[in-house]
C-alpha cells in the first residue's frame, strides 16, 4: 500500500507540475490548455531523436524542451492573435485541436510505439524502511513545490506579476494602460511550455510512454487543477500529489485496475458537483 | 450565423420527401458503387450519425463534449452483448436499445453539466473518454474473444444491402434530428447556448434542456456504434479511442454539423481524407493533423464549412430574394393593423391605479426586500405593491437597484431577504423557472435573444404553448415586429427588444417586468412603443413593471411610479405626485439645479 503510494508519487509530482501550469494558464491567459502534456510529450520524443543523433543526453533534452517551449508559444501566439477577446471555452477548444494535431504529428515523426527513453535521473534517492524512493520522485515533488511557490511569488511580489494579474482580470483595460498584452500572453505560454516539457522529460522514462498515454496525463492533471478551481496553486499541487499516490496505491491491487482508470473522472465529477452544488448562473446579470 | 436557415419551413412533408429521396440515392449507390466504396460508405454513415449527435450537443447547445465515441462504444457494446446472448429481435431491435443505453450514459455524464458549463464540462467529458477507452481495452467487447460475429438483419445481408440499411438508419436519424431541432427541445438547446438566464426566465428548465441535448447526442452516437458493430461483425476498442473522439469533435466544429447536410459532408471527409492519403502513399496519421489544423483555422476565424457555404449561397440568391420580398405580402414587415391611432392614457380608475394599493387587491406584494452583495447593499427594506392591471414605472439613477429588483422578483437572487407574494402566494424559494411558470415574466436589459433562432421559433419557445400561431402573428404585428419566418440574426438589436416583449406577452403573463425595453429604439419607435404598452393591461390583462429612464415615456405609460435611490424607495405613489417630489428631483437632477 505505502510502497504503491510512494511509487505513485513521481506521477503525482508530474500531475502537480502540470496542474500548476494549467492553473496559471487558466488564470493568466484564460485557456484550459488540453495540449499542455502533449507539448511536453512532443519535447520528450524530440529529445530521444536528438540523442539518437549522438548528442549528449542533457543537450538533447535541453534542445527538446526548447522546441517544446517554442511550440507552446506558437499556439499561444495563434490564440492571442485571433481570439484575444474570446471566452475561455473558445480559446480552450483551440487547444483541443492542437492536442489532436500534436499527437498525430508525433505518430508520423516518431511512430506509435513506446520509445526507449534514457533516464535522466537513474536509481533510488533513499529508502524508508523497505520502501525505495527514486530520484525522479524526489525531483518531481521538489519541482512541483518550487514551481508553485515560484509562480506565487512572481505573481504577488514582482512588477511583471502585477501586469500579468491586470492582464488576466481586465485584458482590455490593461492593454489601454500600456501592458503589452500579446507579448505577455505568449510569454506565459512559453513559460508553461518550458516547465511542462521539462517535467515530462524527467518522468517519461518511468511511465508508459507512447504518445497517447503520455498526452492523456492531461486528464488526472486537469482533475488536480480543478481541485484548486483553476485558481489556487496550492490546492493544485496537493491535488496532483494526492491523485498520484491514490492511483499508485490502487495499482497494487490487480482487480482494482479498472477502478484506477476511473479515479480521475470520479474525482472530477464528485468535486465539481460539491463545489457547485448551489445554483449558479452563467453571467453576472 | 446562418444556421437556422437550414431548417425549412414547418410542415413534415418536405423533410420526409428529402429523406425518401436520399434513401433512393443510397439504394442506387449500393447497386453501382464498387464494393470497397460501399464498405467505406457504411463507415462514413457511422461517422455522420455520430456527427449529427455532436451537432446537437456542441453545435446547438454550445457544450464541449469530447467523448462522443465513448457513447458510440456503449451502443456497440450493448449490440454485441445482445448478439452474444442471442437476444430476440435482431439488429433492428438491438440498434435502438444500444442507442437508449448510450443515451442513459449520456444523461449520467451530462449530470455534472447541470452545474458546469464550458470548459469544466470539457474536462469531465475528456476524463470520461479516457477512462472508457482504458476500460474497453481491458474488458473488450462481448463476443470478440469467442469470435461471435454480430448478425446483420435478414433483410440486409452482404455489404451492399447493409449499406442500404445504414442509409435508411441515417435518414431516420436525420429526420429525428430535424424534428427535434424544430421542436421546443431544439429551441431550448439554442437558447441555453446563448443564455441560461434567458432560458430559465422563459419557464424552461436549464437542467432538462442540457440533459436532453446530452441524451439525444449520445443516443445518436449509440446508434452509430451499433451500426458499426453490424458492419464489422467483431468490434474492437480501437474504433472508439479518445483521440478519435477529439478528431470527431474538431470535425464537428469544422463542418458545422448542427446542419444535417454538413454532418453528412463531415462523415464523407472522415473517410475521404485518410483514403486520399492512402492513395497517395502518405501516412494516414496526416489525416488528424489536417483535421487539427482545420480545427484551429475554423475556431480562430469563428467560421465553419456550413456557415461559409450558406453565406456564399445566400449572397448569390440575395438579389433574387429581394425582388421576391417586394411582391410577397408576407415577407415585408407588416404595418400594425391594430396600431392605436393616439396614445391612450392608462385608465385611472381606483381599482387599477390606486397607490398605495390595499393588500387585498395587490397582484404583487413585496415586503422588506433586501439584497446585499458582500458589503454592498443593493436593495434595503423595499416595500412594493402592484395592483392588478396597473402600469408602474420603476425609476432611479444608475446603480439605484432597479435591475437588482427585477432580478430578485424573477428569482435570480435567492439569497434576498424579505417576502415576495404573487396574488397571495409566496414566491420565496422558487426558482426563476417556477416563477416564470406562475406568470412572472421578464425581459432583459442585455440582449438575451438568441440570434440562431427564427422570430417565430423564439416567440413559440418563450410562449410555452400559450399562444396559437395566429396569436403570435397578431402580437408581432401589434409591436411592429418582423414576421415569424425572419431570422433573428438579421434583426437589429432595438427590434429584438420589441420581439422580446411581444414574445413574453404571448406567454400571457400575469406580471411582466420590463428592464429598459426601449433602449436602442429611435424616437419615433419610442413613441409608438409607449402607445402599445399602454394598451397591454386592458387588452391582455397583464400587469406591468417598467424600468425606464425616458421621462416622456414614463409620463405617457405609467400610472404609478416607484423611485429608488441607493437601494431605498425614496418615493412611490401616483405618477404626478412622485414626479413633483423634491427628493426625486434631487436624485435625478442633482442638488444644484434644485436648490
Amino acid at each position: 500500500m505505502l510502497q504503491g503510494a510512494l511509487a505513485g508519487l513521481a506521477a503525482g509530482g508530474l500531475y502537480a507540475v502540470i496542474a500548476v501550469c494549467l492553473t496559471l494558464m487558466a488564470r493568466l491567459v484564460r485557456v484550459v490548455n488540453f495540449s499542455q502534456v502533449a507539448i511536453g510529450m512532443f519535447a520528450a520524443y524530440l529529445a530521444v531523436i536528438f540523442a539518437e543523433q549522438h548528442l549528449p543526453q542533457w543537450a538533447a533534452t535541453a534542445a527538446g524542451v526548447c522546441v517544446g517551449a517554442v511550440v507552446s508559444g506558437l499556439i499561444g501566439w495563434i490564440i492571442a492573435q485571433w481570439l484575444p477577446e474570446a471566452g475561455i471555452g473558445a480559446r480552450s477548444a483551440v487547444s483541443v485541436a492542437s492536442l489532436l494535431l500534436l499527437v498525430s504529428l508525433s505518430f508520423i515523426l516518431f511512430g506509435s510505439k513506446p520509445k526507449t527513453f534514457k533516464s535522466l535521473l537513474p536509481g533510488p534517492a533513499f529508502s524508508v524502511g523497505n520502501v525505495v524512493v527514486t530520484q525522479v520522485t524526489v525531483v518531481m515533488v521538489a519541482l512541483a513545490l518550487v514551481v508553485a511557490v515560484g509562480c506565487h511569488v512572481l505573481l504577488t511580489k514582482s512588477k511583471i506579476g502585477t501586469k500579468l494579474r491586470a492582464l488576466s482580470e481586465r485584458p482590455t483595460t490593461a492593454e489601454l494602460l500600456g501592458v503589452p498584452a500579446k507579448g505577455l500572453s505568449i510569454a506565459v505560454w512559453v513559460g508553461t511550455g518550458l516547465i511542462s516539457a521539462a517535467a515530462v522529460s524527467i518522468v517519461a522514462p518511468t511511465q508508459t510512454n507512447d504518445p497517447i498515454s503520455l498526452s492523456f496525463i492531461i486528464v488526472p492533471a486537469s482533475a488536480a487543477a480543478l481541485l484548486g478551481g483553476f485558481r489556487r496553486l496550492d490546492l493544485a499541487v496537493v491535488g496532483g500529489l494526492a491523485l498520484g499516490m491514490l492511483q499508485g496505491a490502487l495499482a497494487q491491487f490487480e482487480q482494482m485496475s479498472v477502478l484506477r482508470y476511473w479515479v480521475p473522472f470520479l474525482i472530477i465529477v464528485v468535486f465539481l458537483l460539491w463545489t457547485q452544488r448551489k445554483e449558479v448562473w452563467d453571467v453576472a446579470r | 450565423m446562418l444556421r437556422a436557415n437550414s431548417f425549412p419551413a414547418r410542415g413534415p412533408m418536405k423533410p420526409l420527401a428529402i429523406a425518401v429521396a436520399c434513401v433512393l440515392v443510397g439504394w442506387l449507390l449500393s447497386a453501382v458503387l464498387p464494393s470497397y466504396f460501399v464498405f467505406l460508405g457504411t463507415t462514413a454513415i457511422v461517422a455522420m450519425i455520430s456527427l449529427l449527435g455532436l451537432g446537437i450537443v456542441t453545435g446547438s447547445a454550445g457544450m464541449m463534449a469530447l467523448c462522443q465515441l465513448s457513447f458510440a462504444a456503449v451502443g456497440a457494446w450493448v449490440v454485441s452483448w445482445l448478439n452474444s446472448v442471442d437476444a430476440p429481435g435482431g439488429l433492428m431491435v438491438w440498434l435502438p436499445l444500444g442507442g437508449l443505453a448510450a443515451a442513459a450514459a449520456g444523461v449520467v455524464v451530462g449530470l455534472p453539466a447541470l452545474r458546469l458549463r464550458g470548459v469544466n464540462l470539457a474536462v469531465v467529458t475528456l476524463g470520461f473518454a479516457a477512462a472508457a477507452d482504458l476500460t474497453l481495452g481491458k474488458i473488450q467487447f462481448p463476443g470478440t474473444q469467442t469470435g461471435i460475429q454480430v448478425a446483420r438483419p435478414d433483410l440486409f445481408p452482404g455489404d451492399r444491402r447493409y449499406f442500404l440499411f445504414a442509409v435508411i438508419v441515417l435518414a431516420l436519424c436525420s429526420l429525428l434530428v430535424h424534428f427535434l431541432q424544430a421542436s421546443r427541445w431544439g429551441s431550448g438547446w439554442k437558447f441555453v447556448a446563448f443564455s441560461e438566464r434567458g432560458t430559465a426566465s422563459a419557464g424552461t428548465s436549464v437542467t432538462v434542456t442540457k440533459l436532453t441535448a446530452f441524451g439525444a447526442s449520445a443516443f445518436l452516437a449509440g446508434i452509430g456504434g451499433g451500426l458499426l458493430s453490424g458492419q464489422v461483425g467483431l468490434v474492437y476498442p480501437s474504433s472508439f479511442t479518445t483521440i478519435q473522439s477529439l478528431a470527431l469533435y474538431v470535425l464537428a466544429i469544422v463542418s458545422g454539423s448542427y446542419l444535417i447536410d454538413m454532418a453528412v459532408l463531415g462523415g464523407i471527409l472522415w473517410v475521404l481524407v485518410p483514403e486520399l492519403l492512402k492513395r497517395f502513399g502518405i501516412s494516414q496519421d496526416w489525416g488528424f493533423v489536417i483535421f487539427g489544423a482545420l480545427g484551429i483555422q475554423s475556431l480562430t476565424t469563428g467560421s465553419n464549412l456550413g456557415a461559409d457555404l450558406r453565406a456564399m449561397w445566400w449572397r448569390r440568391t440575395q438579389g433574387r430574394r429581394k425582388s421576391m420580398e417586394v411582391t410577397s405580402p408576407t415577407a415585408a414587415v407588416p404595418t400594425a393593423v391594430t396600431k392605436p391611432t393616439a396614445a391612450r392614457r392608462p385608465a385611472s380608475s381606483a381599482s387599477v391605479s390606486g397607490s398605495p394599493v390595499s393588500e387585498a387587491g395587490a397582484l404583487l406584494s413585496v415586503r422588506g426586500l433586501s439584497v446585499t452583495f458582500g458589503h454592498v447593499t443593493a436593495l434595503s427594506e423595499v416595500d412594493l405593491d402592484l395592483a392588478e392591471g396597473s402600469v408602474t414605472g420603476l425609476m432611479g439613477p444608475n446603480g439605484a437597484g432597479k435591475s437588482t429588483m427585477v432580478d430578485a422578483l424573477a428569482g435570480f437572487l435567492p439569497q434576498h431577504q424579505g417576502t415576495i407574494q404573487l396574488a397571495g402566494q409566496s414566491l420565496n424559494g422558487l426558482s426563476p423557472m417556477e416563477r416564470a411558470r406562475l406568470g412572472i415574466r421578464r425581459t432583459f436589459q442585455q440582449d438575451r435573444v438568441p440570434p440562431t433562432l427564427s422570430v417565430g421559433a423564439y416567440v413559440r419557445f418563450i410562449a410555452r404553448g400559450q399562444a396559437s400561431d395566429k396569436r403570435v402573428e397578431e402580437l408581432l404585428a401589434f409591436f411592429n415586429c418582423p414576421p415569424p419566418s425572419t431570422q433573428l440574426a438579421r434583426v437589429d438589436v432595438g427590434t429584438r427588444r420589441l420581439i422580446e416583449v411581444a414574445a413574453n406577452m404571448a406567454a400571457s403573463p400575469r406580471l411582466l417586468l420590463l428592464d429598459e425595453p426601449a433602449a436602442g429604439l429611435s424616437h419615433e419607435e419610442h413613441v409608438s412603443f409607449a402607445e402599445q404598452l399602454v394598451q397591454l393591461p386592458a387588452r391582455f390583462g397583464t400587469t406591468l413593471l417598467l424600468i425606464e429612464h425616458d421621462l416622456d415615456m414614463v409620463r405617457s405609460v405609467c400610472n404609478d411610479l416607484v423611485v429608488l435611490n441607493f437601494g431605498e424607495v425614496i418615493a412611490s405613489g401616483q405618477r404626478d405626485d412622485v414626479l413633483a417630489n423634491p427628493q426625486v428631483m434631487t436624485a435625478y437632477m442633482g442638488e444644484l439645479e434644485v436648490s
